[in-house]
């Protein structure tokens, strides 16, 4: 890997449950974010998958100081930026930019698409002279495909894949180093999806961007991805190049994950075998103790409950080296190859499984 | 065949003029089959379901042509009433959104329950067994203690499982899913998938699932109508359209999705937005997008022409696409 | 530049909306209303905005149109009452009393032997400046708490929300009854500042709701991740995205403030004479209803038509604003 732009070391989000109106006193907590590490290096991409409710999008907001982190570090460069404040944090946000999920709800409808690229200018005016800013804002549109002439027009008069364009060209116009996606293609149409993957792809190489892709769409995270590490309950559990994840996996999440995905293309009916997952994912307020992912693994045993494994390399894979050999937080890993892996299981569903959420 | 929808037309009117949603749509399902509409947003696939299923909004919606034949009868032509008969006992539905889909204040037995007391007239205690039963084929687990809890203390999956078992009650012989999978997870759209196929092999009902999903089509479909601008491109049994589909938007849709099992390739997106749909643009709906778009393409509709016995293709050059 | 497209705008939002989550509700409404010029003007038209769409939406509104003139006419005649009356509101004179209509004198005169049509006329500039000034110093205050308590949350947002509370508590007429009849100017300042006291929790609990629901969009997090300071938040995303609801409510409740001051006045808390006002006037002629029954007819006619005017165009702003709330 090239030199590291971000560093995340022991991240975690945790926001208190409180009763009480006035006198307010905490009942539990939020267990969002739970012991996240990772590293980014210089024009890399870095996917993130999960379900709903995995912590990915808390992530992301701690990765852009839009959430403080309740412990743990993120080091831009080196510097932790999660104890900045006031112009050194503002000195740092030009760095790390993000783009949004919902095209509709990221674009201040009150403003033309204009003001908001060229936003970023007004908060950072020493990036760009003001003489400057329309012919950048112009660039910027022209950048991601759409035609200048519409920098005096309101966000509501573009569809969902032209608003998401509009989305990334304002991420775009401090030149940051890291760009944070959060979902960027979730919302829009299948045709659509694709121009704004292409986009993206093209913008890295075009400007060097590094890319921390947040998604849980694995065949797109995939796509775009140099390393993926794979989330379940606020923790990463599995984290490895693309080849090493999506052709090698050896923690059962990860397995399950992959063998759920429908491939587009109905021989693959009969050769794959799936794993169906039992319940669902426990509710983040009442994590189980030891391994987050026994109370629906299909390998669990009492070791499990006992014991929470830490996300390295399993020493038996170690020594032989290979594709298997990359991080997973398992005390059981195995490397199965994909599409003949673990015989059909239905795990039952007992205990935390049952929970709402 | 279970149902046929011939010739289907519907209308909005809205203030920018009148809005063809589904425009001459004709697909049929058997008995035991799964029919997949797949398409994007606006390309009028829910519209042709609420129609047959009569639930369309009027107004602003109107059927303005066309024929649903569900077991020999033309459904348009039925009295309300007689309608109403026919929905929930004959042909279910199952939607996106569960939770909005059931009643907040009623505790899901009470719900189920109530298909059984209403329909069938039984006494409360039998209706009540019978919601407990539907519960465990649909897999819930503890059903006789969960039937007492309220939708917003079930889980994504668990609530569309309830929705099934909802469409399920009366044992109808076709059950339309608009999207069934959408707002769930991969690992849980997989549980819930698995569920409709096993009871859909089951009990012989015909599947009519709507998705813009390829993967999910792939997986469980027999045969494909795939929709654009209220018109149907192509339709087709699901092995010949992914091993080489016969329209450029089916191709296009196809190529613009990720593989899992194929990395690096660049995506070819489609070119440009669907139509909308008070000015779908005149000859074929896809011209301005299509790379194989001639001037035939730009003044002459294409016809659903037959490319073999049982498929068809809306597209002047099909055979050029077939070969591509 | 690869995969670019400007098409003339093949579809606007309408279409090409949604995905994967609300894909089929966007199909279902995609024959709606949805953002396309009026004569289908692409892209490259004219820009548009929420407020000229809703400007746009107004000017073709009977409601709307109807409301407005009448407003525009009360404006007028309470600045300048003596472009259509040469008469003086307290000019009296006893031997006229309770006598009808006659030339010159078109509404007759009341029981003090006062022209009707001068007072009403002038009646009109005190109804106006209460309604005016109440509703501005309710909007001010109420949507600067408001927004407080919706921007700063947490303990600020308690505190506010439960002295919202006590202040609702407050029935209107009777706190008027009590506070008011210890006042003895005969201006309208007490009114104004009694209405202001007790109508700002009213817009104080709209704006707070309407900024929390701005605060939470995405592209206030979006400029919160560019370093945007607070103030810039406020000012460029939050307050504009929150601002129609609270005009919304503030010009619905100008009309019910005017008739407000009129039940005061006519309780005998509100203005006091020498004042000119609706309600007194209407206080003033209700004992004499059988005799002289117009003396009451114009003043009463002249606030309902006032009042209802408000509400309409308050209605008809809302729905120009946001048709979703209809």
């Amino acid at each position: 890997m090239t030199e590291p732009v971000l560093e995340v070391s022991g991240l975690v989000k945790h926001y208190p449950l409180t009763r009480g109106v006035v006198f307010r006193k905490q009942v539990g907590a939020v267990r969002a974010v739970d012991g996240v590490d990772f590293t980014l290096g210089r024009g890399e991409t870095l996917g993130i998958v999960g379900e709903s409710g995995c912590g990915k999008s808390t992530v992301a907001k701690m990765l852009v100081n839009l959430e403080r982190p309740t412990a743990g570090s993120i080091r831009y460069k080196g510097e932790d930026i999660t104890r900045l404040s006031g112009r050194a944090l503002k000195a740092v946000r030009r760095n790390i930019q993000m783009v949004f999920q919902d095209p509709y709800t990221s674009l201040n409808p009150r403003m033309t698409v204009g003001d908001i690229i060229g936003e970023p200018y007004e908060i950072h005016p020493e990036a760009a002279p003001k003489g400057d800013r329309r012919r950048r804002v112009r660039e910027l549109l022209d950048v991601v495909g759409l035609d200048p002439e519409y920098a005096n027009r309101y966000p509501h008069q573009f569809s969902g894949g032209q608003r998401q364009r509009i989305g990334i060209a304002r991420g775009l116009a401090l030149r940051p180093e890291v760009i944070v996606a959060d979902e960027p293609v979730s919302a829009l149409d299948v045709s659509v999806q694709a121009q704004v993957v292409n986009l993206m792809d093209r913008l890295q190489s075009e400007f060097g961007l590094a890319y921390v892709f947040i998604a849980h769409d694995l065949s797109i995270v995939r796509h775009l991805s140099d390393r993926v590490g794979v989330m379940y309950l606020g923790r990463i559990v599995e984290t490895g190049t693309d080849t090493e994840i999506y052709e090698h996996p050896t923690h059962p999440y990860t397995q399950a994950l992959l063998s759920a995905v429908p491939v587009p293309d109905p021989r693959a009916r009969e050769r794959r075998e799936r794993i169906i997952l039992g319940g669902d994912v426990p509710s983040p307020t009442d994590v189980p103790s030891g391994c987050r992912f026994r109370t629906r693994c299909w390998k669990a045993r009492e070791r499990c409950a006992l014991e929470a494994p830490a996300l390295a390399v399993p020493a038996w894979f170690e020594a032989s080296g290979g594709p298997a050999a990359h991080d997973s937080a398992c005390h059981f890993a195995e490397a199965v190859p994909v599409g003949r892996s673990a015989p059909e299981q239905v795990v039952p569903v007992e205990g935390h499984g049952n929970g709402p959420g | 065949m279970l149902l046929e929808v011939r010739d289907l037309r519907v209308e909005f009117h809205t203030r920018d003029g009148v809005a063809k949603a589904v425009d001459g749509v004709s697909y049929g399902v058997d008995a035991g089959e799964t029919l997949a509409v797949l398409g994007e947003s606006g390309s009028g696939k829910s519209v042709t379901a609420q129609a047959v299923m009569g639930i369309l909004d009027v107004p602003p919606g109107r059927i303005t042509g066309g024929e649903v034949v569900f077991r020999g009868r033309d459904l348009l032509k039925l009295k309300e009433d007689e309608r109403r008969k026919v929905r929930g006992a004959e042909m279910a539905m199952i939607f996106q959104d569960a939770l909005s889909s059931l009643n907040p204040v009623l505790s899901v037995g009470d719900q189920l329950a109530e298909m059984f007391t209403v329909h069938r007239g039984m006494s409360r205690r039998d209706a009540r067994a019978r919601a407990v039963e539907l519960m465990d084929r649909v897999r819930i687990p503890a059903a006789r203690e969960r039937a007492g809890q309220y939708p917003h203390q079930f889980s994504g999956g668990m609530r569309q499982r309830i929705m099934i078992a909802m469409a399920l009650a009366l044992e109808p012989a076709l059950i339309i899913a608009d999207e069934p999978t959408t707002a769930l997870d991969v690992t849980v759209q997989a549980q819930v998938m698995e569920l409709l196929a096993e009871l859909r092999r089951e009990l012989g009902m015909g599947l009519i699932l709507i998705t813009h999903d390829l993967g999910v089509v792939a997986d469980v479909a027999d045969r494909i109508a795939v929709m654009y601008a209220g018109r149907i491109v192509e339709s087709a049994p699901v092995h010949d359209v992914y091993k080489a589909p016969a329209h450029p938007y089916t191709r296009g849709l196809l190529d613009s999705v990720p593989r899992l099992d194929l990395k690096g390739r660049e995506l070819r997106a489609i070119k440009g937005l669907p139509p909308n749909l008070t000015r779908v643009p005149p000859g074929c709906a896809f011209h301005p997008r299509c790379p194989l778009a001639r001037d035939v393409c730009r003044t002459d509709e294409p016809p659903l022409y037959e490319v073999s016995a049982t498929r068809g293709s809306a597209c002047h050059f099909w055979r050029e696409c077939l070969d591509d | 530049m690869p995969e670019q497209h400007y098409e003339p705008e093949p579809a606007l939002a309408g279409a090409a909306a949604g995905g994967a989550v609300d894909l089929d509700v966007v199909e279902a409404r995609t024959p709606e209303r949805r953002p396309q010029g009026p004569d289908g003007s692409g892209p490259r038209g004219k820009p548009r905005s929420l407020w000229s769409d809703a400007w746009r939406d107004l000017r073709r509104n009977p409601v709307f149109l109807v409301s407005a003139l009448v407003i525009l006419f009360l404006v007028l005649i309470s600045l300048w009452p003596s472009a259509i009356t040469s008469g003086s509101p307290l000019t009296c004179d006893l031997s006229k009393a309770q006598e009808g209509s006659r030339a010159g004198h078109p509404f007759g005169f009341d029981g003090q032997g006062c022209d009707v049509y001068t007072r009403t006329v002038y009646g009109a500039r005190t109804s106006v400046a209460v309604g005016v000034l109440a509703t501005l110093g309710v909007a001010v205050l109420g949507s600067v708490l408001g927004a407080l308590a919706g921007f700063l949350g947490g303990a600020w947002d308690s505190v506010l929300s439960r002295v919202t509370d006590v202040f609702f508590a407050i029935p209107v007429v009777l706190g008027g009854l009590v506070l008011l009849s210890v006042v003895t100017s005969d201006t309208v300042w007490p009114v104004i500042g009694f209405i202001v006291l007790l109508g700002w929790p009213q817009i104080s609990r709209i704006a707070r709701s309407a900024v929390i629901t701005a605060r939470q969009n995405d592209y206030v997090q979006a400029a919160r991740a560019l370093g945007a300071s607070r103030s810039r938040l406020v000012l460029r995303h939050i307050a504009p995205n929150a601002v129609a609801p609270v005009i919304v409510v503030a010009t619905i409740a100008l009309g019910t403030y005017i008739a407000l001051e009129a039940t005061l006045s006519y309780l005998g808390v509100g203005l006091k004479p020498p004042s000119v006002s609706w309600g007194i006037d209407i206080s003033a002629a209700s004992p004499y209803i059988r005799n002289a029954p117009h003396a009451l007819l114009w003043p009463s006619g002249a606030l309902a038509v006032t009042v209802l005017a408000f509400i309409m165009l308050g209605d008809a702003v809302r729905d120009a604003l946001d048709p979703k709330l209809r």
